[in-house]
């Protein structure tokens, strides 16, 4: 099935790049529509050959998706094609992935405490102002609360660095990491919020906690032990879920930070028309994606014997 | 099967005490929300004929230092680097955003909602074909899907509509095809089968209604997804051009720390009212989903 789908979205992909694009004008840029000189006509058929653009589409595909596997993503189009796109990435991917892993941390952090305090007192004041912090949370765009946070903590209070510096020592990028990473975690942790706690409310309800209360647990034991445990299944879930929707937010949140990970590579590289690079970062994330999707299934499957059928 | 097994805690799990409470009235709240919305509406339809300045016009005064000023009188959200007035700009972006939003969730709904119904009303391979479309665009992180998309075609406002529409089709369709499939075997499409309706007459009077309440339920929340994603794309550049857009403005007031720190009127303001436009949307639509019990939260 994993693989049915990742054929289908690389074909799609791959397709749409080449018929809806037009890839021989974004390499040679105007020569590609001179073709009454005989000197651009040369560098067209050069530039066919060099990029496999004289082969049938289908042929194109198999070479790409072979190279792909391999881990060969081609030359890029412009800039002289160096680095090569693996290169490229190879560099910048690593950035991202930082940032979405501190960024998770960050939102399952916070939200399982924030979770717990909420549901212990649902419907009292507390709770009731969380319920409304996550929904604007949830309601602001991830490039404004990136730039809200930018200047309050980073521009009036100088907590925190305003860029990224790639050269600096492994610390202090982590440290220049911090920040976008909140910006990217705290909608999740609104998110996972509101799962857990409701999880939690309707949890709290059932006979078993009744029955541990009345043998006298304490009441934190009881949150933790009996009913945190319980929630865990759909929190997971919804943690490998939302991955999907934190790419997308990283792609803007590394535009405003000016961290060169793959989002704000997408970006350039779809200014400048550069499809190699963009083919190649649209199918490491939708492989990604995928990926942990069909994790998810496997996890469930471990974990609780019915799921598989 | 990746799907169903992950929808399954979502869809299980039943409303929080206190909700109940709320459930059947809308509250003064969601008619504040729905009072914001229509003064959008309002203002980005009337844009060219209120009183407000020109958003296009240079407004640089003699002995000013820089060509931005702070809020006044004469320029209620102050001016941007290009001396325009950011008020006047806002309410024209909020042209763009609105239409956008509109469309893409109007485009979605009918595409969406009609490959949904007919997967499952009819089940069988045009159901599995159906359903494996929606599960290839829910492979791609939605942003992304677009990014890509608006890589390979113009950036004309119906063209970028139409790009957050496609987004909306897997997530509508999915909640389509879930509902028609819940009321597809109750009695009353039987009673009408077995009366010798057809299937067009089965799917237009008998279906239809009952799927489309939970799926306007989602109307308003789509189309907070759909400004949201428009916002996103236009503060990366990407977005309708030659135009002005709440996205674009916050772009050119938070490019460099320098604009954003000595003047923070030319982003905040245009984010306030996205914010505002954005929540109110939001809240509304979950309103009207826990007004019509609607349990499924695709989008």
């Amino acid at each position: 099935m994993a693989i049915t789908l990742l054929f289908a979205v690389s074909a799609l992909t791959f397709g749409a790049m080449n018929v809806l694009g037009d890839p021989l004008f974004n390499i040679l840029g105007p020569i590609a529509r001179d073709t009454s000189n005989p000197k651009s006509v040369k560098l067209i058929e050069k530039a066919k050959h060099d990029y496999n653009l004289d082969k049938p589409l289908p042929v194109r595909y198999g070479l790409w998706v072979t190279g792909f596997v391999r881990g060969d993503m081609g030359v890029q189009f412009s800039t002289d094609g160096q680095p090569p796109v693996t290169e490229l990435l190879k560099e910048r991917i690593p950035r991202t992935v930082t940032l979405l892993l501190l960024g998770q941390l960050i939102a399952v952090l916070v939200s399982i405490p924030w979770a717990l305090i909420s549901a212990s007192r649902a419907d009292k004041l507390v709770d009731r102002i969380s319920t409304a912090t996550t929904f604007m949370l949830v309601a602001l765009p991830g490039f404004a609360l990136a730039i809200i946070l930018k200047y309050l903590f980073a521009i009036r209070l100088g907590w925190f660095p305003l860029t990224y510096r790639a050269l600096d020592p492994f610390k202090t990028r982590l440290f220049q990491m911090l920040l976008p990473s909140i910006v990217i975690g705290l909608p999740a942790a609104a998110i996972y919020q509101r799962l857990l706690r409701t999880d939690l409310i309707t949890t709290l309800q059932e006979d078993f906690i009744l029955m541990a209360r009345s043998k006298g647990v304490s009441k934190s034991r009881i949150l933790f032990r009996h009913a945190l445990r319980s929630s865990m299944f759909s929190f997971i879930t919804v943690v490998g879920l939302t991955t999907g929707a934190l790419i997308g937010g990283s792609i803007v949140v590394e535009t405003v930070f000016r961290i060169p990970g793959i989002g704000s590579t997408l970006v350039e590289a779809v200014l400048r028309h550069d499809f190699p690079v963009v083919l190649a970062i649209v199918m490491i994330v939708a492989t990604t994606f995928v990926l942990i999707n069909l994790l998810i299934d496997v996890f469930y499957s471990i974990i609780d014997p019915r799921v598989s059928r | 099967m990746t799907t169903e097994a992950i929808a399954a805690p979502e869809v299980a799990a039943p409303p929080a005490p206190g909700e109940a409470a709320v459930k059947k009235t809308l509250g003064l709240a969601f008619w504040i929300c729905i009072g914001w919305l229509v003064l959008m509406v309002l203002v980005a339809v009337l844009a060219p004929h209120l009183p407000i300045p020109d958003p296009k016009a240079n407004f640089t005064k003699p002995g000013q230092a820089g060509p931005s000023h702070a809020p006044s009188a004469a320029h209620w959200f102050g001016t941007d680097k290009d001396a325009r007035d950011v008020f006047s700009r806002t309410v024209y972006g909020a042209r763009v955003s609105l239409t956008v939003g509109f469309i893409a969730i109007a485009f979605g709904m009918l595409v969406g909602g009609t490959l949904g119904i007919l997967a499952g009303f009819f089940r069988g391979w045009c159901d599995r074909i159906f359903s494996f479309m929606f599960l290839v665009l829910l492979s791609f992180p939605s942003l992304v899907l677009a990014i890509m998309l608006t890589a390979l075609l113009d950036r004309k406002l119906l063209t970028i509509s139409m790009i957050l529409g496609v987004l909306a089709v897997a997530p509508v369709g999915r909640l389509a095809r879930a509902t028609t499939m819940q009321y597809a075997d109750r009695e009353f499409v039987m009673a009408a089968r077995s009366l010798g309706a057809k299937n067009t007459r089965l799917i237009i009077r008998e279906l239809l209604p009952n799927v489309a309440i939970p799926m306007s339920a989602l109307a308003l929340l789509g189309m907070a997804v759909a400004i949201v994603a428009e916002g996103g794309l236009a503060f990366l550049g990407l977005s309708v051009e030659h135009s002005i857009t709440w996205g674009g403005m916050i772009q050119l007031g938070s490019d460099s720390s320098r604009t954003l720190q000595h003047q923070p009127w030319i982003a905040f303001f245009p984010i306030g009212v996205l914010f505002l436009t954005v929540f109110a949307l939001n809240f509304a639509g979950d309103r009207v989903r826990t007004y019509f019990d609607v349990k499924e939260i695709s989008l």
